[in-house]
């Protein structure tokens, strides 16, 4: 796609993904505005980067000399050859969730019980206290708003990427404007709508677990089964600030991709294991305790 | 802070002009879009000096790089609001006085016969405690434990729903009064009298609120969530005994208002000790506070309490 930049009027090559653009003349940072669509809405909210690439820098880099124990020796002086900020594109979901559930609840009680036992030689019953367990069925509804789901809507960043940078603190929300993304990379939405939609329900699904096991009474509960009725849904898009790295460690081999939350500054990246080390690790662990067998095994003879 | 009467769409509840989203259930609150009507690319430009700016990371907003002008964008704001209701004193001082002279008088048995007229009042202040009122539609689900039912073991679960609604609930946000002090008299205000500025003796004090907006709307919701618990211990559940309520609740219609609620705060000493009361600022008869204790009279009754135990043992005995 070509647009002419509004301040000297050069081509802009604007990929169809993106939402910003810098013209390579003079530098002016533009913002692209198209006509909405369903599975592509103007960003409602977004959130600003707080990290600077130094500290974005510094976070990762820790993160990999903590994790570089069983990494490759190169990991360590691993450079960075790519630091790009990117607002990727995420649908942030709210519903009032109705789930019918019925579960098996254990309400234990104590119970007196005889049993005989040999003392001295001798057979005499006794008493004792035992405590059971008695399973009452209980069918029931449970109404709660759920508030703060998010969900990507980029292709580029899979929602187990996202997930692992969350959570994102929503009390800083800013409501979209064009002047908060200039100059940066900015995404837009590519995954359709009614898949993300779809997404989310599964993810409160799995949380509506949790808060329904918290919310079953008794002392214990089992077959926990309920089925989850959305209401009042609202999906709109929230542009999440990440810092996305590629670390070059070695010529040969491919970068190693690392994500920093652009607000909060939690690290995920991937970094790979050298099998040379865990190799000479298993051997050492064999040796020593070979050497050990071998300096006791005269000793637990002659025992 | 310019305060926009607004609804949520979704639970009703009340929206300030400043809500990005409803804080009871998240629900984006609208805005009119700025739609393109067809694909241009824009430079956005400082209004100071129109060059183009862009987000700085460092000052966490817009910036412009040639005269470093930031751009204001719309956030979740959190103030700290005040009260805008006073309810006005209707009990003077001298009617405050005299409400002490009632109240020490009514001793009970074991105070100090003396109490009243031996004890000087100290201080009195006129003040205006804060505190917020609110109204809400609570879809309540709950499930607990109780004895109804009950068959081996001492418990049955149970689950059920209720709909409640919840008209001119106190909280308060008084740091000066005790949360005893303030639910006792929250109970005989008649908020309905409320005005705009305040009216009452000289000297009055407002104590101002000094909690955030969100901190607020916290403490609203725990309030709302107690308050339903209660009502269903109270009227739901089956059975005399019951354990492990717990209640989901689901909010509608939330509407809430700062109030300033006017109290007398007296100090008396009797003998060589201070002691408070708090007397209401509308009803003259509610009047909470601490008094002393006659030591002489409870060792007296103590002594007559072992005599009367010591004569039966010996009558038993015989």
């Amino acid at each position: 796609m070509n647009l002419s930049c509004q301040s000297c009027g050069a081509q802009l090559v604007v990929a169809d993904t993106l939402r910003t653009a810098t013209c390579p003349y003079c530098a002016a940072p533009s913002v692209v505005e198209r006509p909405p669509t369903p599975d592509r809405p103007p960003p409602t909210f977004a959130l600003g980067f707080v990290q600077t690439p130094q500290k974005a820098r510094e976070l990762a880099r820790e993160t990999l000399l903590r994790r570089s124990f069983w990494a490759p020796s190169s990991v360590r002086n691993a450079s960075v050859e790519e630091l790009r900020g990117i607002y990727v594109p995420a649908w942030l979901y709210s519903a009032l969730a109705e789930s019918d559930f019925s579960a098996a609840i254990g309400e234990n009680y104590t119970e007196t019980e005889t049993y005989t036992t040999t003392e001295n030689g001798k057979t005499v019953t006794r008493t004792r206290q035992v405590t059971r367990t008695e399973w009452r069925p209980l069918q029931g509804r449970h109404t709660e708003y759920v508030p703060d789901v998010v969900v990507t809507a980029s292709s580029g960043l899979p929602n187990e990427e996202l997930e692992q940078i969350e959570p994102f603190d929503l009390r800083a929300l800013r409501r979209y404007d064009d002047a908060l993304v200039a100059g940066w990379i900015s995404e837009e939405p590519s995954l359709p709508q009614e898949q993300c939609l779809q997404q989310a329900r599964t993810e409160v699904t799995g949380l509506l677990r949790k808060r329904l096991s918290a919310f079953m009474p008794g002392d214990s509960h089992r077959n926990l089964q309920y089925s989850t009725q959305f209401h009042h849904e609202s999906l709109v898009v929230c542009l999440l600030p990440v810092w996305v790295m590629a670390l070059r460690h070695d010529p040969k081999s491919p970068p190693l991709h690392f994500l920093v939350n652009g607000q909060t500054g939690k690290v995920y990246g991937r970094v790979p294991v050298s099998w040379v080390k865990v190799a000479l690790a298993v051997l050492l662990v064999l040796l020593v305790l070979g050497g050990l067998y071998l300096l006791l095994s005269p000793i637990l003879k002659g025992m | 802070m310019a305060s926009v009467e607004a609804q949520c769409q979704r639970c009703h509840s009340r929206l300030e002009a400043e809500d990005l989203r409803c804080p009871v259930c998240a629900l984006p609150t609208p805005k009119p879009p700025r739609a393109a009507a067809r694909e241009q690319a824009r430079v956005i430009r400082c209004s100071n000096c129109g060059a183009a700016i862009a987000y700085s990371v460092e000052a966490q907003a817009p910036k412009c790089a040639f005269c470093a002008s930031e751009m204001r964008t719309e956030t979740q704001e959190d103030p700290i609001d005040q009260a805008d209701r006073f309810v006005p004193f209707e009990v003077g001082t001298d009617q405050a006085h005299e409400a002490l002279k009632t109240f020490l008088g009514k001793g009970g048995f074991f105070r100090p016969q003396d109490l009243a007229s031996r004890a000087a009042v100290d201080s009195l202040q006129p003040l205006w405690w804060p505190g917020w009122k609110f109204d809400a539609q609570v879809e309540v689900t709950w499930t607990a434990d109780t004895d109804a039912g009950a068959h081996r073991s001492a418990w049955a679960p149970h689950s059920g729903a209720t709909h409640l609604e919840l008209h001119n609930i106190l909280v308060s946000a008084s740091r000066g009064l005790t949360l005893a002090e303030t639910q006792a008299l929250s109970s005989s205000y008649d908020i309905s009298k409320a005005k705009p500025k305040p009216e009452g003796p000289p000297g009055a004090q407002v104590e101002l609120f000094d909690v955030t907006r969100s901190g607020a709307r916290r403490q609203i919701l725990s309030a709302v969530e107690s308050t339903a618990r209660e009502h269903i211990a109270k009227a739901d559940l089956p059975g005399r005994r019951h354990r492990n309520l717990r209640a989901a609740v689901a909010l509608s219609g939330l509407d809430t208002a700062h109030y300033a609620l006017p109290a007398y705060v007296l100090a008396y000493r009797y003998g060589k000790k201070l002691y408070r009361v708090v007397v209401h600022g509308q009803d003259p008869s509610c009047v909470l506070g601490e008094k002393p204790v006659s030591w002489a009279k409870v060792a007296v009754a103590v002594l007559m309490a072992l005599a009367l135990v010591i004569v039966f043992l010996l009558i038993q005995a015989s």
